[in-house]
């Protein structure tokens, strides 16, 4: 699987950059209208996962490269877990940019008195940072759901079937199936006090480490299950 | 795995079929062995690429079974066979690359996927060809596409070469080239080339055998120097042809022929001996584009 991580990041090393330098104006748009720092991590972590998964994609059917790969040393296997490997690698290098540069505005703002107050809202504590981490772990999570859903689609009809398909899918997964649980009322019982119980919970440091590892084993779990769905339709795909 | 001659068998295809709506491959057989460049050719839509892909494994096929380099083709885009493919250099139809791929950065990826890769020999054919390291592959002429298409293929020490339509869009001094390379890459003990193409030129200059499909079957399979060398294109006047006819000199199940405006084209499959028996008659040799019109288009007996 290597050479074929390998060669995915080769093909994906403009697109990261370029992916990284909108997320990185994206957040610095979101920081300035929230005035925090601690949304960077956050929003560029969701932004690789999610775009990651869309952006590596549409190389597939460019120039007929995906059956091409198909004649180089890999296999179908190869290049489905060199796309997951790859998408985790994006997601992880927003979080990795985010949280420097968070913790750089934040470093900053605690060195230096900034004007307009801005030094009270950025400065450097203990709170903001684990509230970063957790709302980084979280963002993880929501990432890896949208990749989750959307790889296995590409995977299975190729980028321009599935660039038709995914709004259909997306608003059925995302808006129809939460409006259904919604008007259900299995929403409205127990589970809203019950995330507000969680959330409580977090706040706490114990909590914090328990939520983020939660979270990011979820993450994992969920594109784990996603990988072996998108092995199978890949499998069975005709290039 | 060996042919019946010894050499080494690097394709071998038995009875593969294929079905899909409105086009079937059939029963096709192929082989190419080591030290042979063989020529595949058809119209479009015949089945060459159909053959490739099956060939290569990239699609399943209904029936038969083929192998490359001894690896069933289904094992290709398995884990168990994948690695057979760093000894396979394929080139489509078109450049098969990622368009905002420098050819720098395509030198650099294809080191990651072969082992065997030589980036000073990809260097060298880049510079024989033209090819500007810093040049994106979407700002490459279609022949120049190719030809980093043909520099990939060529510069990971492969035992077996798979052209589809290689030189299509090359200009003929490109071309000739390009097919010196490949003179030099089959001259190599244990290497084989197959190669379709629609420039029958190009396979008259270096193919060994002809292959020949249409409407998704084999239609011939002989050596070139058969076509070429021994056989001939009569070119005949409406009362020759009928003296050909009752001559008996050629089989009646070899006989084939065009109607032209202007006379009637004969296949000879000896010229020499045609020659002899009616010198009067002119006797052309015999071009693969020749025996493709009338084996595909002529009229029988």
């Amino acid at each position: 699987m290597k050479r074929a991580y390998l060669m995915e990041m080769n093909v994906l090393r403009g697109y990261a950059t370029s992916l990284l330098a909108t997320g990185f104006l994206v957040t610095v748009l979101v920081g300035v209208g929230m005035k925090t720092a601690i949304v960077a991590p956050a929003v560029l972590t969701s932004m690789c996962f999610m775009m990651g998964a869309i952006g590596s994609s549409v190389y597939d059917d460019q120039n007929g490269w995906g059956s091409y790969r198909l004649t180089l040393p890999v296999s179908k296997r190869d290049v489905v877990l060199s796309r997951y490997a790859a998408i985790a690698t994006l997601g992880l290098i927003g979080s990795a940019v985010g949280f420097a540069a968070s913790l750089a505005v934040m470093g900053l703002a605690s060195a230096v008195e900034l004007p307009g107050g801005l030094s009270e809202l950025l400065a450097f504590s203990g709170e903001r940072v684990a509230g970063m981490a957790f709302a980084t772990a979280a963002c993880v999570l929501i990432g890896s759901a949208v990749a989750s859903v959307v790889t296995p689609v590409y995977f299975k009809f190729g980028q321009t079937k599935a660039t038709q398909l995914l709004p259909t899918v997306t608003v059925g997964l995302f808006v129809v199936a939460p409006m259904l649980l919604g008007n259900s009322g299995i929403l409205g019982g127990g589970a809203f006090g019950l995330v507000a119980g969680l959330l409580t919970f977090a706040e706490t440091p114990v909590g914090l480490a328990a939520s983020m590892a939660a979270l990011l084993a979820a993450s994992l779990l969920m594109l784990a299950a996603s990988a072996a769905v998108s092995l199978g339709l890949y499998g069975r795909r005709e290039l | 795995m060996a042919s019946s001659s010894g050499a080494l068998r690097l394709v071998e295809a038995k009875g593969l079929v294929k079905r899909y709506p409105g086009f079937s491959l059939q029963d096709v057989n192929l082989t190419v062995d080591a030290g042979e460049i063989v020529g595949f050719v058809g119209a479009n839509g015949a089945g060459k690429s159909t053959t490739i892909k099956a060939l290569l494994g990239l699609i399943p096929v209904d029936g038969g079974s083929s192998s490359l380099l001894g690896v069933p083709s289904e094992k290709l885009a398995q884990p168990c066979g994948a690695s057979v493919k760093e000894q396979v250099g394929v080139v489509f139809d078109t450049v098969s690359l990622p368009e905002h791929l420098r050819v720098a950065d395509v030198g650099r990826m294809l080191s990651h996927a072969y082992d065997g890769w030589d980036g000073s020999l990809f260097g060298k054919y880049a510079d024989e060809f033209g090819l500007d390291a810093r040049k994106q592959v979407k700002d490459l002429s279609r022949g120049m596409g190719m030809k980093l298409s043909l520099a990939c293929a060529l510069s990971h020490r492969a035992q077996l070469l798979v052209l589809d339509e290689a030189t299509a869009g090359l200009d003929p001094m490109a071309r000739e080239e390009v097919l010196d390379i490949l003179r030099g890459f089959v001259a190599e003990p244990g290497r084989g080339i197959l190669m379709s193409s629609h420039i029958t030129s190009d396979l008259e200059r270096i193919a060994d055998r002809i292959v020949c499909i249409d409407g998704g079957r084999v239609l011939f399979d002989l050596p070139k120097d058969a076509i070429t060398d021994a056989m001939g294109v009569a070119r005949c006047r409406k009362s020759d042809f009928e003296r050909i006819v009752s001559s008996s000199l050629i089989p009646n199940d070899e006989f084939r022929y065009l109607m032209h405006d202007y006379g009637i084209d004969v296949l000879v499959p000896d010229r020499y001996a045609f020659s002899r028996a009616m010198p009067e008659i002119p006797c052309d040799r015999m071009t693969i584009d020749d025996y493709l019109a009338l084996v595909l288009k002529g009229g029988v007996r």
